[in-house]
């Protein structure tokens, strides 16, 4: 896959992760770990660029606080347009799966 | 930013830790192993750096797309605006390129800004000087500089070569290039001991003369010249941007040669320009204490009644520069930037009535999801383009201004040669245009309910455009008095030849009587009133003290009268000048082979003399050396002091037969009933005929006292010139505003012819919401002018700066503009059809 497809499917993994609950970069980094292995690459640190694209963009959004570990984190929180986003994406991604997996049976 | 970016990662960098020690790993390794996962933090900011980089240059190309749409959408406003801004723009361009010299770009020695002029300042002159045997004194004692140098006044020489030319020669101290900082592009600068009389010649050229003589010959140096017939080497060149510190010309520069010995005696008159290069710390002020014990000692030097006359100056070279232009560059500046803000207030004029247009398209998108945030950058970049779009467009205007002030008057303003658009003042424009754009571009932010803001902007104009012209017609009234005042003499149909003989040719007395007494031979054959003069109005001679004059069984005169002016001439010479003899005679012809030579005093110097006694037969010595003679007219004043000061004192004194008074340097002048450029040649072919070498410089009185007026008129046409702008610009501003308000009223318009306004009420209407705001504006702009024009008082001849009439103009003519601008929206709102204004 290409790179900026690679980029655009960590962003959706981000907003689907924040649709459950607002989290902070670490917890997303587990969760998206835990739920596609290798999406990441090995470097935890990448996640970050994409967090800040998404920020600029508005789709969601950072505020300093104290975890239940009492450690400060910036903790995400999806926005109105996010959600927005994120439901087009679903949408657009369930479409296209369905047409693939149509060709491929017919294929 | 960066340290938000830090915070975070280091969260990541502690939690990740904490999970990792939870996973069972001791304290150090787990840190280690989190740092090591994350991967390198240097790399995560660069990446989080480019992505704000990039989404910031989106949005800015995104912006600036959509600034560019709007403006093709509504061209008339688009034009409208950048023509205004072009012109306030180019405008303060075009004015600071020609003052930027003069008071901001730093003069063209290295540390310019320790160099200082010093010396005393007298009635004898406009500017400091010295006399060499206390400047030797001061130069062992001083403190204050880490070098200070001098030079003789500037003078002339004849170089000898195939054509024969007139040379600036300035000679001065073996350290004066090494004070200002300064080596010779070729060759060396001078030893020290060059300056000691007798020790073999040597001359640095400047480079205009080493391409002009010496066709830029490398292999130059060690060569010789002729300079007033003394052979000469050349040592080197001086470089091709180098400016003498007092900006007098300059073809060749010579080490002094006077003696120490000769400075040293009491009656000795060598005159100094001295300058100085102040030592690390020392401030103006500083050298000017440090100075004072040793100004004090020498003032012991100087006759007791001119004392008080006489003080200490010292001062940076830029002011010694520029002390006759400050206030102008000053004034035009703040002109132009007063012209600058009103086009500001009237593109933000422009833009308020484009966001009430756009009111819908920008409710649409903020609907659309656009935060306040994004819709204020949209404003803002559409107003810095609309800066950049008016600076790119001003800049064009600025050099073809500045075309015109060259052209117009080249000796309008000091360094005005120098004056050109590059990168520093492209800097400058860039600077102005982006301020100008967020100065109009917050206009909105201010706007209340009713236009409110604007017609506040409106008035501001107006306000403004009445200042500039209130100061154009104080500028102008004060040319036409400067150029019509009486003179004292008359220059029309006079003709002046000026020449300085060759000091070698003409070394003795006997061959300068012989020079002079075949001149006025040949040329008293040229039809018309002729004399010899050794100067000529509108400027004196170097004078003598007052102090010094006795008059024969009076008492002493006052002491601080200041100078006296004094001019040997032939007898012809109040006929062709034109000066009127008001009491007693003129010289005669008879009176010069012999006797007491005969004296004509000027009405000033005369009642001061005199107060109500007749002058006429008294016994006078005028220089106080017993040089007795009588008085036997007096002449009216005629200006000698240039033309904004009013004639100081003098005293002719008949040139005699067997004189060499009148020296090397002479001007002939002709009084003619023809026309005074068919004299021209013949004069030529006269002077040439005795001494075909000798470089003449002919030319009508007319042109000579018009050189003075160069600068008056200079800053007249240029205050004028921003006057109108404004006045355009306000008048365009005021249409804008009433015919917006129409277009806004329309349907109230409608109401009210309806239920029976007649169309004359309606224009009522309008006209007196302009006058409201004019009204306004005028009180605004005379009291403005009141209080500002006073600093120009400097700058205006016979003429307060409180000019009543030139208020009264001023006020007239913006109030007839007004007028005229609120006239066709008046007019056509009286021109509504209710039937169709109710309707829509």
């Amino acid at each position: 896959m290409k790179q900026d497809h690679l980029q655009g499917t960590l962003e959706l993994v981000i907003l689907k992760t924040l649709s459950a609950a607002p989290n902070h970069g670490f917890g997303i980094t587990l969760h998206v770990q835990q739920a596609s292995t290798g999406l990441l690459g090995v470097e935890e640190g990448s996640l970050y660029p994409a967090l800040h694209r998404l920020e600029k963009q508005r789709l969601i959004q950072g505020e300093w606080k104290k975890t239940e570990n009492a450690r400060r984190a910036r903790i995400y929180t999806l926005t109105a347009a996010g959600r927005q986003r994120l439901t087009e994406a679903e949408t657009n991604w369930a479409t296209l799966s369905k047409g693939l997996q149509k060709l491929l049976r017919f294929a | 930013m960066k340290e938000d970016w830090q915070d975070e990662i280091d969260s990541h960098l502690e939690m990740r830790g904490d999970w990792n020690q939870a996973q069972g790993l001791p304290p150090d390794a787990a840190k280690a192993e989190a740092r090591k996962q994350f991967g390198s933090p240097l790399r995560t900011w660069e990446d989080i750096r480019a992505v704000h980089i990039s989404i910031w240059l989106d949005t800015l190309w995104q912006d600036t797309r959509q600034a560019l749409r709007g403006f093709r959408r509504s061209p008339i406003f688009s034009l409208t605006a950048i023509a205004t801004l072009a012109i306030g723009i180019g405008a303060t361009t075009a004015v600071f390129s020609a003052v930027d010299p003069l008071l901001f770009r730093s003069l063209p020695y290295p540390g310019a800004d320790r160099l200082v002029s010093f010396g005393f300042f007298g009635p004898i002159d406009t500017n400091e000087f010295h006399l060499a045997g206390m400047y030797l004194d001061w130069r062992t004692r001083q403190t204050a500089f880490e070098s200070m140098t001098s030079m003789l006044p500037a003078g002339t020489c004849d170089l000898d070569a195939s054509t024969p030319r007139r040379l600036q020669c300035v000679s001065v101290e073996a350290n004066f290039l090494k004070t200002l900082g300064i080596a010779p592009m070729l060759g060396r600068d001078f030893l020290s001991g060059e300056n000691q009389p007798g020790a073999p010649r040597t001359a640095l050229l400047s480079y205009d003369l080493w391409r002009s003589q010496f066709g830029a010959d490398p292999n130059i140096l060690g060569h010789t010249l002729t300079l007033d017939d003394q052979q000469i080497r050349i040592a080197g060149v001086l470089p091709k941007d180098f400016e003498m510190p007092q900006l007098g010309g300059i073809d060749v520069m010579l080490p002094a040669q006077w003696s120490e010995t000769a400075a040293r005696a009491p009656n000795s008159t060598i005159f100094l320009r001295t300058f100085g290069r102040l030592k690390d710390g020392v401030t103006i002020e500083q050298a000017r204490e440090r100075l004072q014990p040793l100004f004090q000692e020498s003032l012991k030097g100087v006759p007791p009644e001119l004392r008080p006359e006489v003080r200490l100056v010292v001062r940076s070279l830029r002011d010694r520069q520029i002390h006759e232009v400050k206030l102008a560059s000053w004034m035009l500046l703040g002109a132009v930037l007063a012209l600058l803000l009103l086009a500001c207030a009237n593109v933000a004029n422009l833009l308020l009535a484009r966001a009430t247009a756009r009111r819908g398209e920008l409710a649409m998108r903020a609907a659309l999801g656009a935060g306040r945030g994004r819709l204020v950058r949209q404003t803002l970049t559409e107003g810095i383009l609309l800066g950049l779009l008016g600076g790119a467009v001003g800049c064009v205007v600025a050099w073809s201004l500045l075309r015109v002030f060259i052209t117009a008057a080249p000796e309008g303003l000091l360094r005005l040669n120098q004056a050109r658009i590059d990168l520093r003042v492209l800097l400058f424009t860039l600077a102005v245009s982006i301020l100008s754009a967020l100065l109009f571009g917050m206009a909105p932010a201010f706007e209340r309910p009713q236009a409110v803001f604007r017609k506040f902007l409106v008035a501001a104009q107006v306000a403004i455009s009445l200042l500039l012209l209130t100061g154009a017609s104080l500028f102008a009234r004060s040319l036409q008095k400067l150029e019509t005042q009486p003179l004292g003499f008359q220059p029309a149909r006079l003709v002046a030849a000026s020449f300085t003989l060759r000091r070698q040719k003409y070394r003795t007395p006997q061959a300068q009587v012989a020079f002079y007494r075949e001149l006025e031979e040949r040329l008293h054959r040229i039809p018309g009133a002729f004399a010899l003069s050794d100067s000529i109005p509108p400027r004196g001679s170097m004078g003598r003290p007052y102090s010094n004059i006795r008059i024969a069984g009076h008492p002493p005169l006052q002491p601080n009268g200041g100078m006296v002016g004094f001019r040997y001439v032939t007898p012809g010479y109040f006929q062709a000048m034109g000066v009127r003899v008001m009491s007693g005679r003129s010289f005669e012809e008879a009176e010069r082979a012999t006797g007491v030579p005969p004296l004509v005093l000027s009405l000033t110097l005369a009642r001061r003399m005199f107060g109500s006694e007749n002058p006429v037969g008294q016994q006078v010595d005028l220089d106080g050396l017993g040089h007795w003679g009588t008085v036997v007219g007096v002449a009216a004043d005629a200006k000698n002091n240039g033309l904004s000061e009013p004639a100081g004192p003098e005293y002719y004194r008949l040139r005699m037969d067997d004189s060499i008074q009148l020296g090397l340097s002479a001007v002939a002048l002709f009084r003619t009933a023809a026309d005074p450029d068919a004299l021209t040649p013949w004069i030529r072919r006269e002077i040439a005929a005795m001494d075909s070498s000798l470089p003449v410089t002919v030319t009508k009185m007319e042109t000579r006292v018009d050189a003075y007026t160069n600068r008056p008129r200079f800053i007249a046409t240029l205050v004028g010139l921003f006057a109108i702008f404004g006045l355009t610009l306000a008048a365009v501003g005021l249409y804008g505003v009433m015919a917006f308000l129409v277009a806004q009223r329309t349907r109230e318009i409608g109401i009210r012819m309806a239920i029976g306004a007649t169309p004359g009420n309606i224009a009522a209407l309008i006209q007196k919401h302009a006058l409201v705001w004019t009204g306004g504006g005028v009180a605004a702009g005379l009291l403005a002018a009141i209080s500002l024009t006073r600093l120009v008082r400097g700058l205006l001849f016979e003429i307060s700066p409180q000019d009543p009439l030139s208020l009264v103009i001023a006020a007239g003519v913006v109030a007839i503009a007004a007028t005229l601008a609120a006239w066709i929206p008046s007019h056509r709102a009286a021109r509504v059809d209710p039937a169709a204004a109710l309707r829509t």
